[in-house]
């Protein structure tokens, strides 16, 4: 891959907190920053907070403390923020999270006509463009039960991409695919991130981090342990940590 | 040779237990069973039945004109009911339910206490504190007081059935929504009630046809609805297996017509595989 330029900061996360009402401390002042264009994959054991740095991003889930700004806009109190930051940031999800009564078009086409006010015959347009792009334009007018896994992960990339989000976030993307279709879903996250999309994903596909990702991150425990280039993970990783990790899933 | 034919006869055997043929015959053995018990009673009840006097309480042609009996005004005087209870009460069962899950304690505790309040008291008595209490204060017409203790009786219950419908919708369904900006109001809206109806539809329609047997309750209050008719007409007549049998069948005809009309929404509204 030729080298690409990287932009600005678009997200700037300092010192985050969350603790679940369980006591399950899932982020200790956790801070990274994004640039626009920037691929970051982040690898780690379960539990060690990847999840929900990615649900914190959007506000699924609520920061104790510390402080999230996306494009300028700062993750707060403030309800519209909020929403203003959903808009702009999409996501997508592990178990795909179709809406299961409305068809493949329908489930595109809905947040753009609600909350981007399109027309129904922009949305359904803009819709069909994206279901070319991610391979499945014979599918708009299924539902997602008729739908493969694979499908219905494309579909619900579809689905956010509708919203022409500046920011988009996978969340163990693939975890829940049969193994042949995880490649069809892979290659849609390529093209994105060729395309310059800004991407945070977390993922156990580390051929996909090696391929794509600017710059990887490892978490255990709320922390990151390690961060640097893919390059740098597969060949020269520092800590122990890092290694024993490493070395159990590769 | 005797192996095949055994086997033949359990063939056509297991063919004819399946036909309609059988199930139609099952039935009907079914329903003569049922009659003869209900003869046999009636015999030793030692009943002058009348039958033949209930007719005039329906309909009659009298000189060429066809005019409606009291029973058929007390049918659409409990159609009327049945309707303005049916969307009193879902739109009272929905809002409660919204209001018990949403964010407000205030409105949690409400929605708690209005649910407990009235599915621990009994019905008759919540329509005659309605009635003689609060219908003189609001100058509530008597019609519109039974119809409101029927809906807020039954919509308590309603509030229940769309609660667990919408807590059963997977939390991943809120999540997408919510991610893709959709406020909770849309959300509610376009994703997790039209799931959450079809769920929940079979209660529902279980909670609508105790709402029609309970409007019957509203005669207390003197509203004419079938009812108030049928014990009218007794009054006058002492036809009273004749007319409450007929007061009954009539009742039964509503919750069809309302259980087709389900089923055909059920049909409408399925999710396609």
């Amino acid at each position: 891959m030729q080298e690409k330029k990287l932009g600005d900061y678009i997200v700037t996360v300092e010192k985050i907190n969350k603790t679940f009402p369980n006591g399950v401390c899932a982020l200790r002042e956790f801070s990274t920053r994004i640039r626009r264009r920037e691929v970051v994959v982040i690898i780690g054991p379960s539990g060690s907070g990847k999840s929900t740095f990615l649900r914190c991003l959007n506000g699924l889930e609520e920061i104790d403390s510390g402080s999230i700004v996306i494009d300028g806009i700062p993750l707060d109190e403030n309800k519209k923020n909020r929403w203003e930051i959903r808009k702009e940031v999409g996501m997508v999800f592990q178990s795909f999270n179709l809406f299961p009564h409305k068809t493949v078009l329908a489930n595109i086409t809905l947040a753009p006509r609600l909350v981007r006010k399109k027309s129904n015959d922009e949305a359904a347009e803009m819709a069909m463009d994206l279901l070319r792009k991610v391979n499945i334009p014979e599918k708009a007018e299924s539902y997602p039960s008729q739908l493969s896994g694979g499908q219905q992960q494309r579909v619900a990339i579809a689905r956010a991409l509708a919203m022409h989000p500046k920011v988009m976030m996978f969340d163990e993307a693939t975890s829940a695919l049969d193994p042949e279709m995880i490649g069809e879903v892979l290659d849609v996250m390529k093209n994105l991130a060729e395309e310059g999309m800004t991407m945070i994903v977390v993922t156990h596909e580390m051929g996909f981090a090696r391929e794509v990702s600017d710059r990887v991150v490892f978490m255990e425990d709320g922390y990151i342990v390690e961060e640097g280039t893919a390059e740098h993970f597969f060949t020269n990783p520092q800590k122990e940590r890092t290694k024993l990790f490493l070395s159990q899933i590769l | 040779m005797a192996v095949k034919t055994s086997q033949f006869y359990k063939k056509v055997w297991l063919k004819l237990k399946r036909s309609a043929l059988m199930d139609v015959t099952k039935f009907l053995v079914v329903v003569a069973v049922i009659m003869w018990v209900l003869a046999r009673g009636t015999q030793q009840l030692g009943y002058n039945w009348q039958w033949y006097q209930v007719p005039k309480y329906i309909f009659q042609f009298q000189d060429g004109q066809f005019s409606f009996g009291p029973l058929m005004f007390g049918l659409a005087m409990t159609f009327r009911i049945t309707a303005w209870g049916l969307v009193l009460s879902m739109t009272i069962g929905l809002v409660t339910a919204l209001l018990r899950l949403s964010d407000s304690f205030f409105a949690r505790i409400v929605a708690r206490g209005y649910v407990e309040l009235i599915r621990n008291t009994p019905l008759l008595v919540q329509i005659f504190f309605l009635y003689f209490v609060l219908a003189p204060i609001f100058g509530l017409s008597r019609f519109f007081a039974g119809v409101l203790a029927l809906s807020l009786f039954e919509g308590a219950y309603a509030s229940e059935i769309f609660r667990a419908g919408i807590v059963s919708i997977h939390k991943g369904q809120w999540e997408a929504s919510h991610s893709l900006g959709l406020n909770t109001f849309d959300t509610y809206r376009c994703i997790i009630l039209p799931q959450a109806i079809r769920r929940i539809l079979p209660p529902l329609t279980s909670q609508a046809i105790s709402l029609i047997k309970d409007s019957a309750l509203v005669s207390t209050i003197a509203v004419y609805d079938l009812t108030m008719e049928g014990r009218a007409v007794i009054a006058e007549t002492f036809l009273t297996f004749e007319i409450w049998f007929t007061v009954a069948f009539m009742y039964l005809m509503i919750t069809i017509i309302l259980s087709i009309v389900v089923n055909f929404l059920e049909n409408r509204f399925r999710i396609q595989t």
